[in-house]
């Protein structure tokens, strides 16, 4: 072990250990994620590095998000790290990562005093880095074991891609920029919407002991990062932890924390027409290919609007445009009941909602030319995508 | 700054302040208006720091524990300073971005959220009315403070809807104590606050050499005059006349000599504090012995007499000529 020798007697050791750079590498590359360099706080410019009596964890963060990895002493029966000195420092984020990448003993040693600075030795290598006060970093929520709940991995990321997309992009209203989830009884159950379409799914979770109803409201941008840094191994559990300002989604040694939305969430159940004046079955793929055909056309007009008329058995989508011409399509609907209808609606949003959806085929529901779609895929009753159409004529 | 110092120097805005948070009974949105270093961001900083301090005292926020140390650093997640770059001509477009977006999310450690916007005269008025929907609808722990020297630049809808703090012009002496702290020259300090009675001019002032040159002509003239007419009227062709060139800086000189003699009565009449020239005290006191307080407001009408007519456009070595002689007089 490398002794301190040419360091201020005054400056006391503040922290001390021991890493495998390739375990080192892999947590900072995850915690630079939530790193911006963008960020209007100073600190968060940083990576913070607390070594525990039971392993390293980093944080890093832009305050909207946080990831934290944690590196366990040991695991598997290997030995990943060694804490001779637990304590914690904050060091720049770029230039760490870099620098741990590119250093070539298998090994890092990272010291540090309590004036802040950091030694990182590898091999013959030193570096000799200014931290920054470790207590200046913003805390992350105390985590209350209490309201959580756990779900699948592939199922989370499914619910994600499912909803997230309907997110509003404008901040005319900025709690639609969010995904409301929805906990009560077991059944967590999210919402999204711009107003103009909605998506909305349910599952049923493994709760925790705490029985009662949350409603929280996690923005968009945050389940997108959240989805990114999930890994494959689908059967995974993830835990999901709320608190009063936060959301935290735990998964093996990463922890994934979010900030939540202000604000009171519209009522959406009011905007789902509970009858139906026509229905429709559809495989799914070959709607989403006839309408995405039909948008060649539509999408060089202004609105991308696309014509469904359903009439005796027969669905045929269309669109024109007045400068290139016009596109007709038959599909043949696996069911057909109810009235005849001629409907407008928006490629990009029937697209963007079939898209989303794994079942074989679809239900489609009409009340009528000006109320609102519903798309339900068939075999599963807890989705429920929602397009509003548009006025044509 | 404490909230002592605070009800010293702006007792309206302290009381207001200290009296709402007490009650806990603060407003969404406040305006701190008034000209320059009055004390403006000082107040945004204590009243935030007083909020999320872990062990406030009735002086103030204690300045040492985590939370009042990230805010003066600007690492607090739950503060949101926003103020124009330097040299810029309006707070950015991503700024406001930012300020939006932090309105929207929930705090990131506590149920508590400042805004603070400094120059908010600088905002376009795009940005004002973007921020008008959220000082309309606050959610609750949501405090915003606008902080601003130029009110009337600022659309009346966001003024009508925040609680306006008026800072009130330092006096002389609390501006002569900040720039004392500031480190500036003591002998400047005063004469540079009587003329200017604004801190940055104060400030201005006393860093020009010109200045020094001139508190030193004025009381080396005072002296001429207390020792013989001739010596003083030579003093003022060969070394006065020349450095107060233009009647802008002859208008200086005068006030200058003006609060000698005002020195001269607030001795007579025991109001030390009021002195202007204190580290001419020894003279002051010299002089006071053989002139008398009616002698010394003569000498002061005959002062404002000479700015009187310098006013109207009459040379200035003329008008300080004559005032030496007259102030000969006197003796």
């Amino acid at each position: 072990m490398q002794e301190l020798q040419d360091s201020n007697p005054n400056a006391a050791l503040a922290m001390k250990c021991t890493v495998q750079k390739d375990k080192l590498a892999d947590a900072v590359n995850r915690v630079m994620k939530a790193i911006s360099s963008k960020t209007t706080i100073p600190i968060l410019t940083g990576v913070k590095i607390t070594s525990g009596r039971d392993g390293i964890t980093l944080t890093g963060s832009n305050s909207d998000i946080s990831i934290q990895t944690f590196i366990p002493l040991e695991e598997d029966g290997n030995e990943n790290a060694v804490v001779h000195t637990p304590g914690q420092i904050v060091l720049p984020s770029r230039l760490f990562s870099e620098l741990v990448r590119k250093l070539q003993d298998e090994d890092v040693h990272i010291e540090v005093d309590s004036r802040f600075i950091a030694k990182i030795t590898s091999g013959a290598t030193e570096f000799s880095l200014n931290g920054l006060d470790p207590e200046e970093y913003p805390n992350l929520p105390i985590i209350n074991g209490s309201d959580a709940f756990r779900i699948r991995k592939d199922l989370l990321k499914d619910m994600i891609k499912q909803t997230v997309y309907a997110v509003s992009v404008t901040e005319t209203r900025p709690v639609l920029t969010g995904v409301k989830w929805m906990i009560n009884d077991g059944k967590l159950s999210c919402v999204a919407t711009d107003s103009h379409r909605l998506a909305q799914r349910s599952v049923s979770v493994e709760n925790g002991e705490d029985s009662g109803t949350h409603t929280l409201v996690i923005p968009g941008s945050s389940l997108n990062e959240l989805s990114k840094i999930l890994d494959d191994d689908d059967e995974q559990l993830v835990d999901i932890i709320m608190t009063t300002n936060q959301i935290l989604f735990k998964s093996n040694n990463v922890q994934f924390y979010s900030r939540l939305l202000d604000g009171n969430y519209p009522d959406t159940s009011r905007l789902i027409p509970t009858e139906s004046k026509t229905t429709i079955d559809l495989g799914t793929k070959d709607l989403y290919r006839a309408i995405e055909r039909a948008s060649l056309l539509a999408k060089e007009e202004r609105n991308n609007v696309v014509k469904l008329r359903a009439e005796g058995n027969q669905v045929e989508i269309s669109s024109q445009s007045l400068e290139l011409g016009r596109v007709f399509e038959t599909l043949v609907p696996e069911h057909f009941e109810g009235d005849p209808l001629r409907i407008s609606f928006s490629a990009k949003f029937m697209m963007d909602a079939l898209g989303k959806l794994d079942a074989q085929s679809v239900r489609i529901h009409f009340v009528g030319p000006m109320r609102p779609i519903i798309i339900r895929p068939i075999g599963d009753e807890n989705i429920l995508m929602l397009i509003l159409p548009i006025r044509t004529f | 700054m404490d909230w002592q110092q605070l009800s010293k120097e702006q007792q309206t805005v302290a009381k207001v302040l200290r009296h709402a948070i007490d009650r806990k009974e603060l407003a969404h949105a406040y305006l701190l208006e008034g000209p320059a270093g009055t004390g403006k961001h000082e107040t945004a900083m204590l009243v935030t720091q007083t909020l999320f301090c872990e062990q406030p005292t009735d002086l103030g926020p204690c300045l040492t524990c985590r939370n009042c140390r990230r805010i003066a650093s600007g690492n607090h997640p739950d503060v949101i300073w926003v103020a124009p770059e330097e040299g810029a001509a309006s707070i950015k477009k991503e700024q406001i971005a930012y300020l939006m977006k932090e309105f929207a999310y929930r705090g990131v450690e506590s149920g508590r959220k400042v805004f603070i916007i400094e120059q908010a005269e600088k905002m376009t008025a795009q940005a004002e009315n973007s921020l008008l929907k959220f000082i309309e609808e606050p959610h609750s722990g949501t405090l915003a403070l606008l902080i601003t020297e130029q009110i009337h630049q600022l659309l009346d809808t966001i003024i009508s809807r925040c609680q306006v703090l008026a800072f009130v012009p330092l006096s002389d002496h609390a501006i002569s104590r900040r720039m004392d702290e500031q480190g500036l020259p003591k002998p400047l300090l005063k004469p540079a606050v009587a003329l200017t009675h604004d801190y940055e001019e104060a400030v201005r002032l006393c860093k020009e050499e010109w200045f020094a040159e001139a508190r030193s002509q004025v009381l080396q003239l005072l002296k001429g005059l207390c020792e013989s007419l001739e010596a003083a009227q030579l003093y003022i062709y060969e070394k006065f006349a020349p450095n107060f060139d233009d009647n802008q800086k002859m208008t200086v000189g005068l006030d200058l000599m003006l609060y000698w003699y005002r020195d001269l009565l607030s001795l007579h009449l025991n109001r030390r504090e009021e002195i202007v020239y204190e580290d001419q005290m020894d003279r002051l006191k010299e002089q006071m012995l053989s002139f008398s307080s009616n002698q010394a407001v003569q000498a002061m009408s005959l002062i404002l007499d000479a700015r009187k007519q310098l006013d109207a456009h009459v040379n200035g070595v003329s008008v300080m000529e004559r005032l030496v002689i007259r102030l000969g007089g006197t003796r």
